[in-house]
């Protein structure tokens, strides 16, 4: 069981106006489950990405896998399979030809090759040059070089970039069952619901900083507030009663005429209406989605949104 | 082959070259182009060229030598520049995350590629130019003879090397070409022109000495090849000063 381990990471660019990319970074990659890495852009998902993979070095801090600095691997496609950025292969090699070069350099067996792009679909494609792929094709490529060498640690900058519907079902079973055998995922994603379908955990970062280390569900819970959706045959009645009894009820009813009550629980909500003899046709307790739970977070910390950089 | 074994990555870096169209093609047009330069030169100019005497009858052997450095330069240039297009260096150093390892397998599949074409194209030319020159032709074992056909193939990787450490230094193979093939064609040529004892240290002209029955100036025919290989080390060493400091 390999863990991603990042403690204190620090990485600065630029000389005496140093902007901190990532900033005294600390959190753990856990195996057996896929991890979402959320935050704007240019929070510093991909920097952080880039140095566990000892592509850029930090400024002060570590990031091992294992335990060990990616680069003192001695079997580093067999340990980490990461996807950083599909556009990043030679367009004048061949798919295959791709894969190839990166097998032989780590002495996995040709065989795999095959398998992998097998296992993405991109057989028939293979022996064509990069050149000619969609977007989604090269992304395929970009996870079937990351499960070149059948890693413990998978590492994906947002894999679902590009692929069309079939491809997100897809990636989204290939991320669980990844995880689902033991292995550890770390999948950033600027897609919330997308995330909200296979993360079991989440690391969300704002301008470099950590801002949230939690179970999803946690998360949620954590920053979605307590609302209700009641449909009535009555619906002068039922927001006279809420409302003089403190609750916030919205002005208009959504378009199935369905209210929404702030701050209550279906129980209360279910109670009153009972004892008022109100109609009820339908009352639920609304969830949060990852999405509105991840929007509260960034926007509790206003200054935050509003000194986000913009990635370029 | 066990993983990151030096075996593993030059054969990693073998298929790279390959995988290429311009780099392997830059490869093979160094012996395409010795072979059909010396067709087009000597079969016409071969024998009132060397008659004239102004030339080392050697040397004049290896005019080719003038384009097919071209593709050798190109060859350098695009197996180093193909790591830098879109940040494919970011996928190679994933595989290999030593750097030194990287870049010392790159230079060694990249230098005896070159050495084995490069040697291939020295005996091309000779025997070609020789095919044509009649009574001035020069037999394998006339002095100097085998030493310029194999030192054609060493000059050819060195300036091979020469190009490849310059573009990992400046992470472009058109700016690379475009400073090295101007120089080699040109300002070498003009300040040759000038003054003989300064041009005699540049990478091209030194190196060449190995071409000449009787090498010209102070450098001998060994010297003056050692001379290119400095130039090659400074170029592969500032290559790979760049290649280990930075961030992919």
């Amino acid at each position: 069981m390999t863990s991603i381990d990042i403690t204190n990471l620090t990485k600065e660019y630029g000389g005496r106006r140093a902007a901190r990319a990532v900033d005294g970074l600390t959190f753990r990659v856990e195996p057996g489950r896929v991890t979402g890495f959320l935050g704007p852009n240019g929070a510093g998902k991909s920097t952080t990405m880039r140095l566990v993979l000892g592509l850029d070095r930090p400024t002060s801090g570590t990031a091992t896998i294992g335990g060990r600095p990616y680069a003192t691997l001695d079997e580093p496609l067999r340990t980490v399979g990461a996807l950083l950025d599909a556009q990043a292969a030679h367009p004048a090699r061949t798919g295959r030809d791709h894969l190839r070069f990166l097998a032989a350099s780590n002495g996995l067996p040709a065989r795999r090759v095959d398998e992998v792009l097998e296992e993405t679909g991109l057989t028939s494609a293979a022996r064509r040059r990069i050149r000619g792929y969609s977007l989604g094709m090269r992304q395929r490529l970009g996870i079937a070089a990351a499960l070149l060498g059948d890693p413990e640690v998978l590492m994906l900058d947002e894999p679902a970039n590009g692929l069309d519907p079939e491809g997100i079902v897809w990636i989204r079973e290939l991320l669980r069952r990844l995880a689902g055998e033991g292995r550890a995922v770390l999948v950033s994603s600027h897609l919330m619901n997308e995330t909200a379908t296979f993360a079991d955990h989440l690391v969300v970062l704002g301008r470099g900083r950590l801002l949230a280390d939690v179970p999803m569900r946690e998360f949620i819970d954590a920053h979605s507030h307590p609302r209700v959706r009641v449909r009535t045959g009555d619906p002068i009645r039922l927001r006279a009663t809420l409302l003089a009894r403190g609750w916030t009820v919205g002005e208009t009813a959504d378009r199935d005429g369905r209210w929404t009550v702030e701050g209550a629980s279906a129980e209360e909500i279910g109670a009153v209406t009972a004892r008022e003899g109100i109609p009820v046709f339908e009352l639920a307790d609304e969830r949060a989605s990852l999405e509105q739970a991840y929007l509260a977070l960034t926007s509790d910390a206003a200054e935050f949104t509003a000194l986000t950089p913009q990635e370029v | 082959m066990s993983a990151l074994s030096p075996a593993a990555v030059l054969h990693s870096e073998w298929i790279k070259i390959r995988s290429i169209r311009s780099s392997f093609g830059s490869l093979l047009a160094v012996v395409v182009a010795a072979l059909g330069i010396a067709l087009a030169v000597f079969p016409a100019i071969g024998q009132p060229e060397a008659e004239t005497g102004e030339m080392d009858p050697l040397f004049w052997i290896y005019y080719p030598v003038n384009f097919v450095q071209i593709a050798a330069i190109s060859f350098g240039a695009t197996a180093a520049s193909s790591e830098f297009l879109n940040g494919a260096l970011r996928n190679s150093l994933m595989a290999v995350p030593r750097r030194n390892l990287l870049y010392g397998a790159k230079a060694v599949v990249v230098g005896s590629a070159a050495l084995v074409m490069g040697v291939v194209a020295g005996f091309v030319m000779f025997f070609t130019a020789n095919a044509f020159l009649g009574k001035y032709a020069i037999g394998i074992g006339d002095p100097g003879a085998l030493r310029s056909c194999f030192g054609a193939g060493l000059y050819l990787a060195l300036i091979t090397l020469f190009s490849m450490g310059l573009t990992f230094l400046l992470r472009s193979a058109v700016a690379v070409l475009s400073i090295l093939v101007p120089f080699i064609l040109i300002v070498s040529f003009v300040i040759g022109g000038v003054s003989e004892g300064a041009a005699t240290w540049l990478p091209d002209r030194a190196g060449q000495q190995i071409l000449f029955q009787e090498p010209l100036g102070t450098l001998g025919a060994w010297t003056g090849l050692g001379v290119t290989a400095l130039w090659t080390a400074a170029a592969l060493l500032a290559g790979w000063w760049a290649t280990r400091r930075r961030d992919a």
